[in-house]
């Protein structure tokens, strides 16, 4: 059985231990801003110093997508501007 | 309470050796670490699937005497993963809560360790922002935690020994860098590569020989001047030796060194604190085992509990050694922050430039307030661990980087929820 986290409305594969991160990476997901923002939004330092990785995760709120473990069906999306200002 | 657990925040050599020593002593431990699994960053373990890591055997054998080590007492250390420290009230109470499960606690402990590691240095420079481009620690963690490494062509850039372990590390799991670009000379001198300590020389040699294998490239005394983005596909443009070059890739891994993974760490007075490791000074995984145990003895002697001394040369001769690996890695040209061009981005979290630093200046000096609330630099959710340093030495040096960081509590974002959720131990006693 595959097993897939919901990237912005789309199954994305994950396999066991994967980070959120991870998962995107392999999918070919980089960028996880919403409309190509000017200010940082990927994976920089990978261990949840540096925030520019943050998404936004049903269940757990604001996350860094480096840290985020998988888990099936798991919905995550990319970080609206009011997600933004909510986390300031 | 009689029985109130030592709180170590930080599960790598450090974390684990002082757990131990105070474990061994018949102490109580909460360690509590943001990675699934324990190890920190030079120990990190595969989270399920086993990956096939390259690391020196020493290394290993060095894991492996820890984590008996850590099973042994692991009856009185309470091991915490995908756990975060929030940070200590002025009453000397701490929160800790948990990314996977609500069981956040606010409690009193004994006394605090710190070995929360080193973070990666990394320099600004034009597209350092593009995704794509991480630090090449993140690639690292990736390989050791997952067993991931990005698909496409691979830079590595910047300063240091972690580019070559790095470097081999992805070429063992078959993804060789085209090329790795250092700064420094490092085998300018070869002599000085002789005076390291045997352990350090046999694992340059196992990176080195594997780099070699997989014929990868190392471009000495080069800088990474930019990144150009079209479609993911990246431009890097260097000068090698003194000449202008590119090359083009798809992934680029920047390190431009380490320093303590201390930001932010305030230490009320009053209370029972001790730095330990990486976290203290940026002198490796061998030394933080050592000074994780000197850490523990000394919370132990202020417990007025005895314990065993330790033997200090230890450290002094790791010292030593970083030392001298700093010196053979020394850039071989000196670093401008105040040369880079006005587009460069110098706080990720909020996309100011190097331009608007100017702007700010444009009026005479600036302050610590005016660059935080006008310029908007270190108000981002890294609350200035990526810029703060950079903005300081664009500006010369004043305000000061010390000044701008301060100290203070939490040192990352915690959301609402954790506070609500978190058990308070605090309100009975």
């Amino acid at each position: 059985m595959t097993r897939h986290i919901v990237w912005n409305g789309q199954d994305i594969r994950f396999a066991d231990g994967e980070t959120v991160a991870a998962a995107l990476a392999k999918a070919g997901v980089f960028d996880f801003s919403q409309e190509g923002k000017a200010a940082a939004k990927s994976v920089f330092c990978g261990i949840g110093q540096c925030q520019n990785c943050l998404v936004l995760c049903k269940g757990h709120g604001i996350a860094e997508a480096c840290l985020l473990p998988c888990s099936d069906g798991l919905q995550v999306q990319s970080l609206s501007t009011a997600g933004r200002a909510a986390h300031d | 309470m009689t029985d109130r657990h030592i709180l170590i925040v930080g599960g790598g050599p450090a974390g684990l050796t002082a757990a131990c020593v105070l474990a061994e002593a018949g102490q109580r431990v909460l360690l509590v670490d943001q990675a699934a699994r324990i190890g920190g960053a030079i120990f990190r373990q595969p989270t399920r699937r086993p990956a096939c890591v390259l690391v020196p055997g020493a290394q290993k054998k060095r894991w492996l005497r820890l984590a008996a080590r850590v099973a042994a007492c692991e009856d009185r250390i309470d091991i915490r993963c995908s756990a975060r420290f929030a940070g200590l009230d002025y009453r000397g109470a701490a929160m800790v809560t948990s990314d996977v499960n609500a069981d956040g606690l606010i409690f009193f402990p004994r006394a605090v360790i710190l070995a929360t590691g080193a973070s990666e240095v990394v320099r600004p420079r034009p597209g350092w922002t593009t995704p794509g481009v991480t630090t090449a620690g993140a690639l690292q963690i990736a390989l050791k935690s997952a067993g991931a490494q990005p698909r496409g062509d691979i830079v590595l850039a910047g300063s240091g020994p972690l580019l070559l372990a790095a470097g081999a590390q992805l070429a063992h799991a078959g993804n060789p860098p085209l090329a790795i670009l250092e700064e420094g000379r490092p085998f300018a001198h070869p002599l000085q590569g002789l005076r390291l300590p045997l352990p350090y020389m046999q694992e340059a040699a196992l990176y080195l020989t594997t780099l070699m294998r997989h014929r990868v490239r190392i471009l000495t005394n080069t800088r990474l001047l930019g990144i150009a983005d079209s479609m993911g596909r990246k431009t890097l443009t260097l000068t090698s030796n003194g000449k202008p070059r590119e090359i083009t890739a798809d992934h680029v891994g920047l390190h431009d060194g380490i320093e303590p993974n201390d930001y932010g760490l305030a230490a009320p007075d009053g209370l029972n604190i001790v730095r330990a490791g990486d976290c203290r000074a940026s002198l490796g995984a061998r030394a933080a085992e050592i000074d994780g145990e000197i850490a523990a003895q000394s919370v132990l002697a202020t417990m007025g509990l005895p314990g065993s001394s330790v033997t200090r040369c230890r450290l002094e001769h790791e010292v030593l050694a970083q030392e001298r690996l700093r010196q053979i890695f020394r850039p071989a040209r000196p670093v401008n922050v105040t040369d880079l061009p006005a587009e460069t981005v110098i706080c990720r979290c909020e996309h100011r430039t190097m331009g608007d630093l100017s702007t700010l200046a444009k009026n005479g000096p600036v302050s610590a307030r005016d660059l935080r609330l006008n310029g908007r630099f270190g108000m981002g959710p890294c609350q200035g661990r990526f810029c703060l340093t950079w903005a300081s030495r664009a500006l010369g040096g004043a305000p000061d980087s010390a000044e701008l960081r301060g100290t203070r509590w939490p040192s990352r974002p915690i959301p609402i929820r954790a506070f609500v959720n978190a058990v308070d131990q605090t309100t009975d006693t």
